[in-house]
């Protein structure tokens, strides 16, 4: 059931707020070193399903394997503590607070002394600054605060961060969409360079050219459903958009979950 | 030219900034306007009326920075004076009735902060509750008279002696108090997260912060401080009046709101808090100095009051782009 090959399987989720059903009976899974591509119209429930991965939220039902073992995610915490990053949608920043310190967020380096956990100040700068660097951004000093960096800086400090942290899953969610066309690039090189790495990665996105670009493969939600599962091969990017377009996976060949035998 | 253009650069981008502007002003107004204001005596006096204020304001701000806010201040100092001053007089050691105090304190704390973290009830409203419930008691217990007591130990000269005229073992209290808690603030893990927790709540909790935790041991602080400031005074007066306390929550938060603290949490400073609460005490005395009826006391401070927040918000866009 859940072999070597698999870093995260997720069965049966099914999730629901008050009257709307966001998740119903979805299986996911993600491969080790893959990037599997989430995608789907508004709604389909791409960020519910991985907040639930992610500890956010708990499954009204279904079951959650990691690195094949069965986890159950009380805070966000266990699943960090686990390796799992995640740049969310709302990317999770404090505006008042400074770069270094939404950096290290619950992640401080402190040194001991006594009770107290002092935090490396001089250290994180040096951290978060490189690792901003690495991905292209130019912040003139980390002490700045987030919030007179732009959109796509945010975004950007969003992506380091995760990026420095992702130790075995790193989840990105729509992390290209306040971004120029060069940003864009650098954040699907880095995706590629983090597979490289060895991590996996969940990619969430409306820009289908992008996720196609760097997915190995895709999975299509529609209405809280899983309509379709494809390995890169089996479909184009046209015909994705047409499934999510219309909502039906008969169209294509391949493995279609909604077809009837 | 270059160096002190960036100094300023720099410093009007602390929360600080405004609160340290407008204490040169009016200290520089009184200075002026009162003879006797410029005097070791007077300021000594000041210090006094601003450290007792100081030390709750400190733990107010300490907690609008973790997005709460605690309105029974004034009542925990209240309760605490004067469970110290009822056991003092029953005759047990002053260090008990000392420590039941600040225990008392941080109970209540400890029930304002799971209140609020479990109801979701805004704290204004749980802790107006706490207010009026600690007043009542306070009134109940002791049928509305006050309570005094006239030895003396080490502990209360400690607490609140004098040693240099009108200056104060209470100064001492303050400083310490503001310096922990900066150092808190700036420099532990905990402080970043007293931070997050006011900042952006929905944030820090999907980053792994128990903000719940936060909001409860900083209610706890809030009450503590709020307590020790109640056996300070209680050392200084020698007797708790039932009334003890009323009004302080609000001067506390005046003076927390000039000190630079955002009433929407996540921003804030204890040097604000520091210079505040001294702002606060200089505007009491100086005026009386200056020949002022001490009925325009509270006029003034609300003028400083509007005029600081509307400073403050005009400088946190200007820092903030
Ligand atoms: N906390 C919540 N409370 C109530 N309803 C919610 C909540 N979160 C999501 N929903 C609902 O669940 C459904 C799925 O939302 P979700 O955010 O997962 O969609 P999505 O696929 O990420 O969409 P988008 O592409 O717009 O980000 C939507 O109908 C949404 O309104
Ligand atoms: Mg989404």
């Amino acid at each position: 059931m859940n072999g070597n090959g698999f870093l995260v399987r997720m069965e049966g989720i099914s999730k629901r707020f008050g009257t709307v059903q966001a998740l119903k009976d979805v299986d996911f899974d993600v491969k080790r070193q893959e990037v599997m591509g989430l995608v789907g119209d508004n709604g389909a429930g791409k960020s519910t399903l991985i907040k639930i991965l992610t500890g956010v939220y708990k499954p009204d039902s279904g079951r959650i394997y990691f690195e094949g073992r069965e986890v159950s995610f009380g805070s966000p915490k266990d699943a960090r503590d686990l390796g799992i990053e995640t740049v969310y949608q709302d990317l999770a920043l404090i505006p008042l607070m400074s770069i270094t310190r939404n950096f290290f967020l619950g992640r401080e380096l402190v040194r001991k002394v006594g009770p107290l956990n002092l935090m490396e100040h001089r250290k994180m700068d040096e951290i978060a600054a490189g690792a901003l660097r690495e991905i292209g951004v130019k912040v003139r000093s980390p002490d700045e605060p987030v919030a007179i960096l732009s959109g796509g800086e945010r975004q950007s400090v969003a992506i380091g961060r995760a990026m420095h942290f992702g130790a075995k899953l790193l989840i990105l969610d729509e992390p290209t969409a306040a971004l120029s066309i060069k940003e864009s690039q650098k954040v699907l090189d880095f995706v590629l360079e983090a597979k490289e790495r060895g991590l996996s990665i969940i990619f969430i996105t409306h820009n289908i050219y992008h996720v196609y670009s760097v997915a190995d493969r895709f999975t299509i939600l529609e209405h809280g459903r899983k309509v379709a599962e494809f390995a890169k091969g089996e479909v184009s990017p046209e015909e994705i958009i047409e499934i999510i377009r219309s909502g039906v996976a008969k169209v294509i060949t391949g493995r279609c979950e909604t077809c009837s035998g | 030219m270059h160096f002190p253009s960036s100094l300023v650069l720099r410093a009007r981008k602390r929360p600080e900034f405004g609160v340290f502007v407008g204490f040169l002003i009016v200290f520089t107004g009184f200075t002026f306007a009162a003879e006797r204001f410029l005097t070791f005596d007077s300021i000594a006096g000041i210090i006094t009326v601003a450290a007792e204020l100081g030390i709750v304001t400190a733990g107010i701000t300490f907690l609008m920075i973790a997005g709460e806010f605690d309105l029974s201040v004034g009542s925990v100092l209240g309760v605490s004076g004067m469970i110290f001053a009822i056991t003092a007089a029953a005759g047990l050691p002053h260090i008990v009735g000392l420590l039941l105090a600040l225990v008392a304190a941080a109970f209540i704390g400890l029930v304002n902060g799971l209140l609020v973290v479990r109801t979701g009830v805004p704290s204004f409203i749980i802790t107006l509750g706490s207010m009026m419930l600690w007043r009542g008691v306070i009134l109940a217990v002791t049928g509305g008279f006050p309570v005094r007591y006239w030895g003396d130990s080490g502990l209360l000269f400690a607490l609140n002696g004098r040693f240099a005229e009108q200056l104060r073992m209470s100064a001492f209290w303050f400083l310490g108090v503001v310096v922990i808690l900066a150092f808190i603030l700036t420099r532990t893990r905990y402080g970043n997260w007293v931070f997050a927790t006011g900042g952006g709540p929905q944030a820090a909790r999907t980053l792994g912060i128990r903000i719940d935790r936060v909001k409860i041991i900083n209610f706890m602080v809030s009450a503590v401080l709020a307590g020790l400031a109640g056996c300070i005074q209680f050392a200084r007066f020698h007797s708790v009046d039932p009334t003890r306390g009323q009004g302080l929550e609000l001067e506390a938060i005046a003076a927390a709101v000039i000190g630079g603290a955002l009433m929407t949490g996540g921003y804030g400073s204890m040097i604000g808090a520091m210079l505040g609460a001294l702002l606060v005490g200089m505007v009491r005395s100086g005026l009386v100095m200056a020949g002022a009826p001490s009925y325009w006391y509270q006029a003034f401070i609300g003028i400083v009051l509007i005029v600081a927040s509307v400073v403050n918000i005009k400088l946190r866009r200007w820092a903030l782009g």
